[in-house]
């Protein structure tokens, strides 16, 4: 019954080989390698308030990637993998050209889910285990996802990634963070803007601070936090303190032309204006 | 004739099995898939098999609807082949998704827990239309079967057909909405669903003709729509040609080209000509669908696995396996009656000689219709007004525009049941009422464990969260982990528990007391109703320490 009714445990990661922290090096040095082709970016205006259903007029969180900063080194993408237990690949997936890093190299520059507002993947969800939250992030619920791969076939930038196999039988997948499960064989998952961390910093500042509005000022997520050139901000959209305000509206912002008109909280920034 | 068939049937099931069964065990990595197609063949021999599906209703439905009878055994051919094709289409969504035994999610039904499928996605409505689709044909079907029994039943075919007739078009829109509603470049087009509807029919006539062939049979009305429809496809073939500048010869010229040798009486008049070119469509069609889907480069060393060939033979195997097998088993069931599928007569067009006195729907066609349109109406009503107003957890609000999809499918099923039900509760016989009635009590049962959900008991691979160093007051855990839904002063976070039905109770220090201190430790460690159960994430003694504290804010309130 418990099979049936959707209830599927959690790996068990006991007695499972386990990939030493320098295959994952390896696999990223293997993803910058055959990185993909540039978007083709035009300019946007600063992303605003959200406008979905019940969204918060407090938060919209996003990120900016200053394309002057960034060399493509691939920091990001390693750290990534270690904030989210973002598995290997197997053979089979990488000879089809397929990597399951939430972030990809589009061109030189770090490509993750863009977090649209007006999301795609979102609207083809069958079970709506793809759905947005109040403060602007585009969620998965993986014990909701059936994988029909619709959310996959919908996105203009190809943001989100399957799980073809099952990671932890293979021995392709770490544990890295215990705040972050492991994904089963058949869901979908893609760049969930570090939930965890904007998570817990909810909570504590609800317990110790109860009462402040939370904004979720001085948080960072882990690529913005690995950059060692500071090309990765991360921030509130509607909180005028925030590093990312502060930073993005002295700059030009660009999206992929793709998802232009889809209200982006993800942007790249480049020159100064 | 027929036993050669089926074993051919058998034949291919059984090649094609292993190939299924990989599928089942591998999941999506069985067959061929890259970086842009996460889809693949299962989906495109459902599309193949859909459109398939469709000629059986169209062919008897539609022109018996419009005053175009066909013979009776060229119809029940048909819906046969419908009823068939129908079955193995079902599968291959099944098969293409990653958690298979999770597909009940989509069923637009909201369950105890607040979870609701998302009526926006188009997947959603190709769900529910596609079973509405199959449980309506079956239904046509047997009244269809068994009007030569029981005369009663004679008089419900044409209402039916007349129901039928705009399902079956409305079904196909739906499956091409899969693709238009998309942002896949490759699928964009709001000429979809006529080149769908198109693409549907047109396979279908040459599936029917083939099945017409083995019945040593022609019926010259479905050959010229045929080549008719020929000329459609080429000139969808062309639009999407000058759209999107895509291009497959091998599909131009099977599905457009070959038809043509239609026009030599030579071809025409010899079966296996016929056979020719039907088969050819059938190859076009089959590759075409295969290329729509797979939105990546065109590469044809690696465009096929032997996964996806398997399957493809698994499609064809089981589709001949059931067709024949109650081809057969209905002739048997009826000899002696009417001459009705089982004759096997070298006859030139039974169809065409009756299709001359075309006859105007009937008046009396319209009075049976009307209640059970009128119900159907309702209900479907009903169910819009509901879907709308439902408060999902997690999803915006519905529009009507969000549900209309699901209009027509469900009025159609309503008001089909409806025109049906007492007729064929009077002439069912005690053993099938039995049977009606513990079916409609295991639906019941169904229905209700859908809407209880699963169960909340903890699983056993819960991984428990190392214990942070710093000391944790009981405030601190219940701030952060039972303030989001009990509030920080313990009277519900209005704004997220009214959304649970029935209403959590409020927790007065009346009914703390009576509960007792140990039964809300447990609640608090296995979960109860709504109540998520936190064994792993909080120890027993923190428990105990919450119910102290809940104790105690309570107490506060007062």
């Amino acid at each position: 019954m418990q099979v049936l009714w959707g209830c599927r445990r959690l790996p068990d990661l006991s007695g499972a080989k386990v990939p030493e922290i320098a295959e994952f090096e390896r696999e990223v040095r293997l993803a910058l390698s055959r990185a993909k082709g540039a978007f083709d970016l035009v300019q946007v205006p600063m992303p605003g308030a959200l406008d979905v259903h019940g969204a918060s007029s407090l938060n919209r969180f996003g990120m900016a990637i200053d394309l002057d900063a960034c060399d493509g080194c691939g920091k990001c993408i390693l750290a990534c993998m270690q904030e989210n237990n973002i598995p290997l690949s197997s053979k089979g997936e990488r000879d089809a050209g397929r990597f399951m890093h939430w972030i990809e190299m589009h061109g030189g520059a770090p490509a993750m889910c863009f977090h649209c507002g007006n999301a795609p993947c979102e609207k083809v969800c069958p079970t709506g285990a793809a759905s947005h939250t109040p403060d602007g992030l585009s969620t998965m619920m993986y014990k909701r996802c059936t994988g029909s791969r619709f959310c996959g076939a919908n996105c203009p930038v190809g943001a989100r990634k399957f799980n073809y196999v099952d990671s932890v039988k293979e021995g392709l997948a770490r544990k890295f963070n215990p705040e972050v499960p492991l994904r089963s064989k058949g869901v979908m998952e893609k760049c969930s803007l570090c939930l965890q961390r904007l998570q817990d910093h909810k909570h504590t500042q609800m317990a110790t601070r109860p009462g402040v509005e939370w904004r979720g000022s001085g948080l960072k997520t882990a690529c913005s936090e690995a950059c060692p050139k500071n090309a990765i901000i991360f921030g509130n959209w509607l909180d005028q303190d925030s590093p990312l305000v502060q930073e993005a509206k002295h700059r030009n912002l660009y999206v992929p032309r793709e998802i232009a008109n889809l209200d982006p909280s993800v942007v790249y920034m480049r020159g100064r204006r | 004739m027929y036993r050669i068939l089926v074993y051919i049937g058998v034949a291919l099931l059984l090649l094609g099995a292993f190939a299924f069964g990989v599928s089942l065990w591998e999941g999506p990595t069985a067959w061929h898939t890259d970086v842009r197609t996460f889809w693949g063949i299962p989906i495109s021999l459902f599309v193949l098999w859909i459109g398939l599906a469709h000629a059986g209703t169209l062919i008897s439905a539609i022109f018996l609807a419009l005053g175009y009878p066909l013979g009776r055994r060229t119809s029940m051919v048909a819906e046969l082949s419908t009823l068939c094709s129908l079955a193995v289409a079902a599968l291959f969504p099944l098969v293409h998704l990653g958690i298979i035994e999770n597909f009940y999610m989509v069923v637009p039904f909201l369950d105890a827990r607040g979870n609701f499928s998302n009526l926006r996605s188009p997947l959603v409505w190709d769900f529910c239309c596609i079973s509405v689709y199959g449980l309506v044909s079956l239904l046509f079907f047997a009244t269809h079967l068994f009007s030569e029994k029981f005369p009663d039943l004679k008089k419900l075919i044409r209402p039916m057909a007349w129901l039928l007739f705009p399902l079956v078009l409305w079904v196909h829109t739906i499956v091409s909405l899969d693709f238009a509603v998309t942002f896949v470049p490759q699928w964009r087009g709001a000429f979809f669903p006529l080149y769908f509807i198109a693409g549907a029919i047109y396979s279908g006539l040459a599936l029917v003709i083939i099945l017409l062939t083995a019945e040593h049979c022609r019926v010259r009305v479905l050959e010229k729509l045929m080549l008719g429809l020929s000329w459609f496809m080429a000139f969808f073939w062309l639009w999407e040609f000058l759209l999107k500048g895509s291009f497959s010869f091998e599909v131009v010229f099977l599905g457009a080209v070959v038809p043509q040798l239609m026009w030599l009486r030579v071809i025409r008049e010899n079966a296996f000509g016929r056979l020719l070119v039907a088969f050819s469509v059938l190859v076009s069609l089959g590759l075409e669908r295969y290329i729509l889907v797979t939105p990546s480069e065109y590469n044809a060393a690696e465009y096929f696995s032997w996964t996806d060939l398997g399957l493809v033979s698994f499609s064809l195997g089981l589709f001949t396996t059931l067709f024949f097998v109650f081809r057969a088993k209905f002739s048997s069931l009826l000899e002696g009656e009417d001459v009705v599928m089982g004759e096997i007569v070298l006859q030139q067009d039974e169809s065409d000689k009756e299709s001359e006195k075309v006859t105007l729907p009937e008046k009396n066609d319209f009075s049976i219709l009307r209640l059970p349109l009128l119900i159907g109406v309702l209900v479907t009503l009903l169910y819009v007004v509901w879907a709308v107003s439902v408060e999902n957890t997690n999803l915006a609000p519905l529009s009507v525009v969000n549900v209309a999809p699901l209009c027509l499918p469900l009025l159609v099923l309503v008001a089909c049941f409806t025109l049906c039900a007492r007729p064929l509760w009077g002439i069912s016989g005690k053993r099938v009422k039995l049977v009606c009635a513990v079916l409609a009590g295991i639906l019941g049962c169904l229905a209700g464990a859908f809407w209880a959900g699963g169960s909340s008991d903890v699983s056993s691979g819960v991984v428990s969260v190392q214990e942070v160093d710093s000391p944790k007051t009981v405030e601190f855990i219940w701030s952060s982990r039972c303030a989001s839904c009990h509030g920080q002063d313990g009277k519900f976070n209005e704004k997220f528990v009214r959304e649970f039905y029935p209403l959590p109770q409020k927790l007065t220090p009346v009914r703390l007391d009576t509960l007792g201190e140990d039964s809300l430790v447990k609640v608090i460690l296995d979960g109860r109703v709504n109540m998520n159960p936190y064994r792993g994430r909080v120890s027993e003694d923190e428990a105990r320490g919450l119910v102290r504290y809940m104790r105690h804010l309570a107490g506060e309130g007062e």
